[in-house]
């Protein structure tokens, strides 16, 4: 029964990096600007075709393509966040909607575009197993948790040190305090949602060859990762890490003990139960526009 | 010359088009999470359509007409199918209704076309329960769930697979496949059950808990795209329990997302053996895969037989009319490529299922029913 | 004026079926434009009026269609009486659950009350015995004929749809217009300064949570007695998230938001049917022009088009 959670525990680890990777992004862009981008896991999605695009199609090399779908989606999320986000700014509500409506857009012109037809990445390079007692994980899943906790250490330490993540911290603590001493928030705005789509197209890439690409790729572990920042603390880098974690440990080692069909309620309880403990998630604080 | 026979193409064509065109209503599944499984239905359909425009439609009542297929989406959305059904019965006045891949979605249709009194030939759905409402509008093309498992539960006693595990989509699909093994096997041959929901592709925990539960083997309940992966995973973590498949698991294509190695000694039941030597399947493998560039896949055939056979009904009906329709589909006994189809009082065809089985070169063999049985190469 | 209008309005629906005798397809999107109204309208309580963004709204319509749908076939009871008891339990279910819900605010609210839906669709779902499982459950039977008037066909289901709509209504034009109404109201725009006033805000925002529930309730059994048959896809996530969707296109806090956001959601949809592949992609679109272009919903956009 001990090694059973034992490895259920490792399963819950991999299938957490996934929603960790998938909440950053969101973590990122909900800290500065206050937005849920529910529309974050379809940009995912978008994310890992792109790259599938360039790497099938053009470029043959997978980092290359990597790099080429985060810039692709960077400039698609800039120009979201100029159309759309940015003119609702301040209505949480109608942010929430529009991010629904961008759901509807982008996963059916997809599916328009490339078909309803899940679509294989081979990487040959990141295919080999290695062996971790009686299991056995692939070098790409490794390669996500490596990447994983690379994006948190960079994302942490450019907030923490830098100028400009300075200025993103600022803006995200008071708009109106960063405005009086001279930060362009816009810009910070803008900028905040380029690199968080980028992220997203990040995700999608490296989860793309771990399983296949799909249209609804992005649904279950958006839906994951946001359960996760919510009880790890929203708009907290660390929260994140720590929220999807816990929600994929307590699916797989739910499976050893429960019905399989209700792993779903599984995760949800325990969010639910760790909110009733610590109200604003693990590492929250109280955020200024949130009582 | 090439443009000579291009003319006179165009001229038989636009001689084709002055043909009257008869509607006939399609739902499926163009979007939403049963999108891909949708594509195969209209690959049927579409198929089908081609061939009988092509060889110049059919008379009803001493009249010629061609196809058309008018084709709603119906989202796995009950509601949806609903207004989607109302609306060719009344909109677009079609005689007769096909395809949905959703039981749920045809429980709401199914009534709407008993209130026009048009018949509804199912193509996919596998809810044993939709042929027990005393509709008689109602036809079921493909083997339901509780046959599909009849059959294969018939060949698994047999076989010393006792603890038997399941990885099992959480749908009527997946759930009707785990209630029909427990009610043929018995309880006690069933070891782990582990569902998942459509559009989850991470397998791990449960390859952890069958391997666990030392598992025999291993029955995934899914359609073709999580059951190359669940089969990766499996055999990746080293597991070399004995796998069995649906009826998507048992073709060229998904050899394609795999290889020979993991496969070897899958058994699968399959509504449609692509190479079985049997005329009707060899005839529409190669047609199929001349139009679509890939091997045929079982929900196309059998949604290929569901338009055929009943243009077959509307000659025997000889007019065009919804209850003249149902009285001929009743009585209609067609062989199509998925095999004999006669409707029972229920509405329910009971097409061959068979079992195949996967040898070490990537080719597959038949196993079941025993009367078919045929070497690699056949399944 | 307005009453002039909705008057004519009301006249023009409920000769409808007189005047769409030939066009059964017309009628029945409207039914379904009814039967997605009333449960908009139980979040439009929530939603518009105390600012509680629900996220599994139409679990709760599920929780009433399958208690009604379990009584009708399994306890052959009369379509009346499970009619009542399914309200009743998406109530009690709404409260219940609301209770806990409420301990959280803005997102958190948000993020539970999903978390909640998708527990409630996991059971409906997955326990075969009772819901029949993910198949559906088939069966469902239209209400028993009220004196003399079968509700089969469907002008005549048509104009219970209305009633039941109508009902839903006139439930929200009273709460809005009633001191509780005011309440919510006020704590919808100080929450504190009501709590310092000594308004029991928990137990105002209980009860309208298990109002909006019930009213969800009355929705989902009139949905599945129409479409015959229960489905956890009609209950699902997707549903909940359209249900916001209606409020807030329609105009969230409007007492005809719930009515215009369901004409556009179901209708829309519907008559775009003949775009095929591309009408999800147009309806995205539209929706998010909606909410740029006429930020308080479609309501808003009336009114001030009128100012």
């Amino acid at each position: 029964m001990l090694s059973a959670v034992l490895e259920q525990t490792l399963n819950g680890l991999m299938a957490g990096s996934v929603y960790v990777l998938v909440a950053l992004g969101m973590v990122l862009i909900y800290g500065v600007m206050h937005v849920l981008n529910f529309a974050h896991g379809v940009l995912l999605m978008v994310g890992a075709y792109v790259c599938h695009f360039f790497f099938v199609r053009l470029t043959g090399s997978y980092p290359l393509s990597i790099l080429l779908s985060a810039a692709v989606l960077a400039l698609l999320g800039i120009a979201l966040e100029r159309a759309v986000f940015r003119p609702l700014q301040g209505n949480l509500r109608n942010q929430v909607i529009a991010s629904l409506g961008l759901i509807l857009v982008f996963e059916n012109l997809v599916i328009a575009l490339w078909g309803p037809n899940a679509l294989q990445m081979k990487v040959a390079a990141t295919a080999a197993l290695v062996p971790l007692g009686e299991m056995r994980f692939s070098v790409q899943h490794l390669l996500v948790i490596a990447v994983t906790l690379a994006v948190v250490l960079v994302l942490f330490s450019f907030l923490k040190f830098s100028k400009f993540g300075t200025a993103i911290r600022a803006t995200s603590q008071d708009r109106m305090a960063a405005m009086v001493v001279g930060i362009p928030v816009e810009r910070v705005d803008w900028i905040t949602f380029g690199l968080g789509t980028a992220l997203a197209a990040l995700g999608g890439a490296l989860i793309g060859p771990l399983f296949i690409v799909f249209p609804q790729m992005g649904d279950a572990p958006m839906v994951k990762g946001l359960a996760g920042i919510l009880l790890g603390g929203m708009g907290s880098v660390p929260g994140a890490v720590i929220g999807g974690f816990i929600i994929g440990i307590a699916e797989s080692v739910s499976t050893v003990f429960l019905p399989t069909d209700y792993r779903d309620s599984v995760a949800f309880i325990v969010m639910v139960l760790i909110l009733l403990v610590w109200p604003r998630g693990i590492f929250g604080v109280s955020v200024r526009g949130e009582d | 010359m090439a443009r000579f026979f291009g003319v006179f193409l165009l001229l038989v064509a636009c001689g084709a088009a002055a043909q009257e065109k008869l509607a006939i209503g399609i739902v499926t599944s163009l979007s939403g999470p049963m999108a891909a499984p949708g594509k195969f239905q209209m690959n049927g359909f579409r198929l089908a359509e081609e061939e009988i425009n092509s060889a110049g439609g059919f008379s009803v009542g001493g009249k010629k007409y061609l196809v058309e297929l008018k084709v709603y989406d119906t989202r796995a959305n009950p509601a949806e199918g609903a207004s989607a059904m109302q609306r060719l019965a009344t909109v677009d006045k079609v005689p007769v209704v096909l395809g949905e891949l959703h039981s749920g979605v045809a429980a709401a249709e199914a009534p709407v076309a008993q209130d026009y009194s048009i018949p509804l030939v199912l193509t996919i759905p596998t809810g044993p329960n939709l042929t027990e409402q005393g509709n008689r509008f109602l036809f079921r093309v493909n083997a339901n769930n509780d046959q599909l498992t009849q059959a294969l539960a018939e060949f698994i006693a047999g076989q010393a697979w006792t603890p038997l595990a399941f990885i099992a989509w959480n749908n009527d699909a997946g759930r009707g496949g785990v209630n029909g093994m427990k009610k043929l096997l018995g309880e006690a041959r069933i070891g782990y059950v582990g569902y998942f929901n459509v559009g989850e592709v991470d397998f791990s925990s449960h390859v952890s808990n069958i391997r666990a539960g030392n598992a025999r083997a291993v029955m995934l309940l899914m359609d073709e795209e999580p059951g190359s992966l669940a089969i990766k995973q499996i055999r990746d973590a080293g597991l070399k329990t004995q796998l069995v498949g649906t009826l998507a698991m048992g073709s060229d294509r998904f050899l394609k997302r795999l290889d020979a190695q993991r496969l070897e000694g899958m058994v699968q039941y399959n509504a449609f053996p692509p190479n079985a030597k049997v005329p009707g399947i060899r005839v529409f493998s190669e047609r199929y895969r001349k139009k679509y560039g890939e091997e045929a896949h079982g929900f196309a055939a059998q949604s290929y037989d569901g338009l055929k056979l009943t243009v077959a009904a509307l000659q025997k009906a000889g007019k065009i009319d919804g209850r003249a329709l149902r009285d001929a589909l009743a009585a209609i006994e067609y062989d199509g490529v998925i095999g004999h189809i006669k409707f029972d009082a229920k509405g329910q065809a009971h097409p061959p299922v068979y079992v195949t089985q996967w040898c070490s070169d990537g080719k597959r063999r038949i196993l079941y029913p025993e009367t078919l049985k045929a070497d690699c190469g056949a399944g | 004026m307005a009453r002039i209008v909705l008057g004519i309005f009301l006249v023009l629906l409920s000769l409808m079926p007189a005047m769409a005798e030939k066009q059964p397809y017309l009628l029945h999107v409207l039914i379904l434009c009814f039967l997605y109204a009333i449960p908009a309208v139980g979040l439009n309580l929530m939603l518009g009026y105390a600012g509680l963004v629900s996220l599994g709204h139409m679990a709760f319509a599920g929780v009433g269609a399958y208690t009604a749908a379990v009584l009708m076939v399994d306890g052959h009871w009369d379509f009346w009486l499970a009619l009542l008891a399914g309200v009743l339990a998406a109530g009690v279910a709404g409260a219940a659950i609301g209770a806990i819900c409420l301990r959280f605010r803005t997102h958190f609210f948000m993020i539970v009350t999903l978390a909640f839906g998708l527990m409630l669709y996991s059971v409906m779902n997955n326990w075969d015995e009772v819901t029949r499982g993910a198949a559906g459950f088939p069966g469902i039977p239209r209400p028993a004929p009220l004196g003399g008037f079968s509700f089969g066909p469907l002008p005549n289901f048509y104009y219970l749809a209305l009633a039941a709509a109508l009902a839903a209504f006139a439930v929200q034009w009273i709460v809005v217009r009633s001191d509780f109404g005011r309440v919510l109201a006020a704590l919808r725009q100080d929450e504190r300064l009501a709590q310092a006033k000594g308004v029991n805000t928990m137990l105002y925002k209980a009860a309208v949570f298990a109002l909006g529930s019930a009213i969800a309730g009355l929705g989902g059994v009139l949905h599945v007695s129409f479409l015959r048959v229960a489905a956890p896809a009609t209950f699902n996530l997707a549903e909940s998230i359209n249900a916001v969707l209606i409020v807030i296109v329609g105009g969230a806090g409007s007492l005809a938001g719930p009515a215009l956001g369901a004409l556009v959601f179901v209708g829309l949809p519907e008559y775009l049917r003949a775009a095929a592949e591309w009408r999800l992609v147009v309806f995205g679109v539209i929706l998010v022009l909606i909410v740029l272009f006429a930020p308080q919903g479609l309501a808003g956009f009336v009114k001030r088009a009128r100012a």
